[in-house]
């Protein structure tokens, strides 16, 4: 892995900078069922092709954002915040 | 070396080579210096130990590996010969000239393609014996464990705009019309001067200059190319050595092209990690064997390794030689070998109407060679028309192969570019590239000189402009459009040529020369069902030698396409990896000591000159030890001791939220917490799973400061940054002070009395009782003190900004003196606190341990709204626990190793995480993991020292000070 993330504070730095974080989930509530919980804890998507996941600029500037990347040739085609993603 | 008449003389240098003496002259390559001392056999084959030549000179071909000074597998044909160097040949019995093995040349029968698979595993009995043997005779040079490399590897990372690999006339153009065009250029070349095959093929560099006249002269024919100027090799390359912004770095090969243009680069002993906006892939071609019967005999030499010879290296070629070819580099050849000296007895060309001639030299037209005669060298050459009849015999020394180029694309393929076979240019042409990537010269098919500079130049021109436009993925770039239609151009001279297998033949045919393979050994694997280009590579190993299929590519497709009845396109290729060239493993392993992060606490200094043993705790160094653990001890339990705890994580949260948050992170109780108080907490993940630990003061109504370990400092951080990441409606403001604050715990029974020598602060036990937590001012520092005791005994953890750490540090010292207050380490603190039972997080507990199970359960309030973990840690409750974290006193005298085992009726039921000797209890105590029904106060379980069955009691309380008086006093 040596492709590289465009760092919505710090600009495109390498991939070793960061830290993956996973796609973003749904947390149960209190009220889900233990399928429903074991589903969370335990179970990863693992697509080939384009997902939304989270990274973590933790030798730089420690924001946590998200990244849209082709798992299949890494190329990242969007990066933004948190935030923004939700307007 | 300067002579009477005062001009500078060629140096001569002296070598050995297997025992004699070899005269070299400056400049000289290692096998240049020995084709010149008529040193012919330079290796052994691989399987068959038939002797070898030079054949391609250019590092490419497996030939020449020879052991130079110590280090194996060196190609001699890229060494500069230096004096007093020791050459030793490899793979060979008792020598080079002279090989024993050479009998199996005369077994090959019993040696089948793939024979290890068919081969010596019946009787089972004997494959010990037969490994013995292989091991012995198989393989290349031997490391000389003795022997280490001269210097040191090292690393080096760079960072362009534009990378150009490939130093010949397309990367030459490329870097100046990318550096022209205003971006940086990194150029990339293999050899140790700038001009690729042009170095040694005198008449094609010529060519250029008057085609360069011709050009200018009817530039109204071809109107777009008068943006560009062709101009002559040695303007090209002083235009770009002087360039300001092109670097070139040379001697040095691209081994992989990684994701995000990351280029590996090995220069000598250094590995040049270099980071490319675009690159520029203009590496060429190399030239490929022709497969015939003894094709790999000495004498037997590629057209642009007798070039090299001629014309880098200064030799001759004494005798005679025949020239077989399909292509105009063939005549140029005959006529540079001529003007040197040698007879050419023919030039055996594959055309019937081939568009060049050669004056005065007999030319066979529609003939190819069938055999080469000879044992030890080229004796002479049997052609015969393309039908294979009637053959006649040509005397001869040497046989100069001219057939044609294989495409050097792996670092195109590496990156994901798309290439496709093209049957009018014989060779595999991009058709899409990747982002950021282009490709140029004859790697695209242009091997005319002019075709390849324009094609360059138009690279470097695309690469520059997309640094100010990125073109997007897919959209095809001008690059691809212009070297399509030039190819389309050419098309009437180029000539398509799949003879490179002769007709056949009964003596050996060689297609890889690494790995011994013939032709009839892939045909067998193909017969045998491995007709897959990529399952016959595994099966015959066919390029998988040093050379990585730079030889056996072109041949080893057409076999497989001829034997399956397939084009070469539908063939395909094996899939190309890094590394592209093989790499000393020296390279990669190599020292990257400036990259590598080193922590050191504002303390450290003070440690380093009390004689402290240090020790790493993740990037930090931290005192082990000072004097004697027993002393460091004894002052902590006895009168007082201070640590350094710098390393600590520290974060501090602010905001009208921060107790929501602390109640949702922690699965301790928060909102009760009162402004001057501290509280342990851990904190669990969703699955319930014991994550790290600390303490969390409030300062304030909304001002929080929290410590976690040393190792999970990092981890935590990211931690809280991840939950608020999602929650942007929470206040909660957060600041990682780590490092902001120096920090040290005075412990000890008189440490009250030392620290009320430094300050004005009530310390009575009634204002600053134990889990009290205050700012106030410590030796003239503003602190932030905690009352807590990870030791077991009244303490003080004391955090100030970390430029006042060592002042502060100093000063408890001085004021502890009357005392005899001792600095400690981490060793006489790992026994302190085994006493009191804290356990450490990562190293008592794991990915499986939750904090109920961990002798936590107080910490659990299930009854708090929803935190990280609740809903996991209620079903754990529920289920009851399976394991648990117990502390143990050992029966007997004896440290037990870390993870020994806990048995129960003779089954695996635990393992001891921390154990030590305590004093206080004198006797061996721990914690270890047991089985639930095990973990109860005097319950006896067996531990495993040294094999031996050791018991051992459970105990619920802490080894020392169980009521916790000494702690709250």
């Amino acid at each position: 892995m040596s492709f590289q993330i465009d760092c919505p504070n710090c600009g495109c730095r390498p991939v070793w900078e960061y830290h993956y974080g996973g796609t973003p989930r749904q947390r149960p509530d209190g009220s889900a069922t233990e399928r429903q919980w074991a589903e969370y804890l335990y179970n990863r998507p693992n697509i080939a092709g384009e997902q939304t996941e989270w990274w973590y600029h933790r030798s730089a500037c420690k924001l946590w954002f998200l990244v849209r990347r082709d798992t299949r040739t890494n190329q990242v085609l969007e990066t933004k915040r948190f935030a923004s993603a939700t307007e | 070396m300067t002579s009477e008449s005062g001009t500078t003389q060629p140096e001569s240098i002296e070598f050995e080579f297997d025992g004699h003496r070899v005269h070299a002259e400056s400049g000289q390559s290692v096998a240049g210096a020995l084709h010149a001392a008529g040193e012919h056999i330079v290796s052994r084959s691989f399987k068959y130990h038939r002797p070898r030549g030079l054949l391609c000179m250019s590092g490419r071909c497996p030939n020449c590996i020879c052991t130079v000074d110590g280090t194996p597998n060196v190609r001699i044909c890229t060494q500069a010969a230096k004096p007093g160097m020791v050459v030793k040949s490899q793979n060979a019995w008792p020598s080079v000239k002279f090989d024993l093995l050479r009998i199996f040349d005369k077994l090959h029968r019993f040696m089948p393609v793939g024979f290890y698979y068919k081969r010596m595993y019946k009787p089972r009995w004997m494959w010990p014996v037969w490994e013995k043997f292989i091991r012995r005779i198989a393989g290349l040079g031997t490391i000389n464990r003795e022997h280490g490399a001269e210097g040191v590897y090292d690393k080096q990372n760079l960072f362009t705009d534009v990378a150009v690999i490939g130093g010949g006339l397309a990367g030459l153009n490329a870097a100046l019309a990318a550096a022209d065009a205003g971006v940086t250029v990194t150029l990339i070349d293999e050899q140790s001067e700038l001009g690729g095959h042009l170095r040694h093929d005198p008449d094609l560099a010529e060519s250029i200059i008057s085609r360069n006249a011709l050009a200018s002269g009817s530039s109204a024919s071809q109107p777009d190319a008068s943006a560009f100027r062709l101009i002559s090799l040695s303007d090209l390359i002083r235009r770009v050595s002087e360039h300001p912004a092109i670097t070139v770095i040379s001697s040095a090969g691209v081994f992989g092209c990684y994701e995000g243009n990351y280029l590996g680069i090995q220069q000598g002993q250094r590995m040049i990690r270099l980071r490319a906006a675009q690159v520029i892939v203009a590496t060429g071609c190399w030239e490929r064997p022709l497969v015939f019967e003894n094709n790999d005999l000495p004498g037997v030499m590629l057209a642009s390794g007798a070039q090299r010879l001629l014309h880098l290296d200064h030799c001759q070629f004494p005798g005679e030689a025949v020239v077989v070819t399909d292509n105009a580099q063939g005549y140029r050849v005959a006529n540079q070998l001529k003007a040197a000296g040698t007879r050419i007895t023919a030039i055996v060309d594959v055309r019937d109407n081939p568009p060049e001639s050669a004056d005065g030299i007999r030319t066979f037209r529609g003939h190819t060679i069938i055999s080469a005669n000879g044992s030890r060298h080229v004796s002479g050459a049997v052609i015969a028309p393309l039908a294979g009849h009637p053959k006649q015999t040509l005397s001869c020394r040497w046989i100069v192969q001219a057939v044609g180029f294989t495409p050097a694309n792996s670092l195109l393929y590496q990156n994901g570019c798309k290439l496709r076979y093209d049957e009018s240019v014989d060779q595999a042409v991009v058709i899409q590239h990747v982002p950021s990537m282009y490709s140029a010269g004859a790697v695209n098919a242009l091997h005319d000189p002019r075709d390849a500079a324009l094609d360059g130049q138009h690279a470097g021109l695309a690469a520059a402009e997309s640094l100010r436009s990125p073109r997007l993925c897919g959209e095809t770039e001008p690059s691809i459009a212009e070297a399509t239609q030039r190819r389309g151009e050419r098309k009437e001279d180029s000539v398509p040529s799949c003879h490179y297998v002769s007709p056949s033949g009964a003596k050996k045919k060689f297609v890889c020369l690494c790995e011994d393979v013939t032709e009839k050994d892939i045909c067998d694997a193909i017969d045998e069902g491995y007709s897959n280009i990529e399952t016959l590579k595994r099966y015959s190993t066919v390029s998988m030698g040093p050379c990585q299929g730079k030889m056996c590519q072109s041949a080893s497709i057409a076999i497989c396409a001829r034997h399956n009845g397939q084009s070469i396109a539908e063939t395909g290729v094996t899939t190309a990896r890094p590394p592209e060239q093989p790499l000393p493993l020296g390279v990669l392993a190599g020292r990257a000591l400036h990259f590598s992060l080193v922590r050191r606490t504002p303390m450290n200094a003070w440690h380093e000159k009390a004689g402290a043993k240090m020790g790493d705790a993740g990037n930090w160094k931290r005192p082990q030890v000072y004097s004697s653990v027993d002393q460091e001890y004894e002052a902590v339990r006895q009168r007082a001791g201070v640590i350094d705890v710098s390393t600590l994580g520290k974060i501090e949260l602010r905001g009208a939220d921060v107790v929501k948050f602390l109640e949702f992170i922690y699965p301790n109780r928060f909102a009760n917490l009162k402004v001057g108080r501290v509280r342990y907490g851990v904190i669990c993940d969703d699955a319930g799973i014991l994550l790290d630990d600390g303490t969390i003061a409030r300062l304030g109504d909304d001002r929080f400061f929290l410590t976690t370990t040393t190792g999970n400092a990092d981890a935590i951080d990211s931690w809280f940054r991840w939950w608020l990441a999602g929650r942007p409606e929470w206040d909660v403001r957060m600041t990682n002070v780590s490092g902001s604050y120096a920090a040290m715990n005075l412990a000890g029974p008189r440490s009250r009395e030392v620290l009320k020598k430094l300050t004005d602060a009530d310390l009575s036990s009634d204002v600053m009782p134990y889990l009290a937590a205050s700012e106030c001012q410590i030796a003239g520092v503003s602190a932030i003190v905690l009352r807590i005791g990870f030791v077991g005994e009244l303490g003080y953890e004391i955090h100030v900004p970390s430029q006042f750490g060592l002042h502060v540090w100093e000063a408890i010292l001085e004021a502890g003196r009357e005392f005899s207050i001792s600095p400690f380490g981490l060793e006489a603190q790992r026994v302190l606190r085994l006493e009191k039972k804290h356990l450490l997080p990562g190293i008592d507990t794991d990915a499986l341990s939750n904090p109920l199970e961990a002798d936590l359960p107080w910490i659990v309030k299930l009854d708090k709204d929803d935190f990280i973990g609740k809903e996991s840690l209620a079903r754990a409750q529920q289920r009851g626990d399976r394991n648990k974290l117990v502390g143990f006193r050992l029966s007997e005298f004896v440290v037990p190793d870390l993870a020994s085992l806990v048995l129960c009726d003779g089954k695996l039921g635990g393992r001891i995480t921390s154990c030590g000797y305590s004093p206080a209890v004198g006797g061996t105590i721990g914690l270890a993991w047991v089985p639930a029904n095990l973990a109860r106060n005097g319950e006896t379980i067996q531990i495993q020292v040294n094999g031996r069955m050791i018991p051992a009691v459970v105990q619920d309380e802490p080894f020392y000070d169980p009521s916790g008086s000494k702690l709250k006093s």
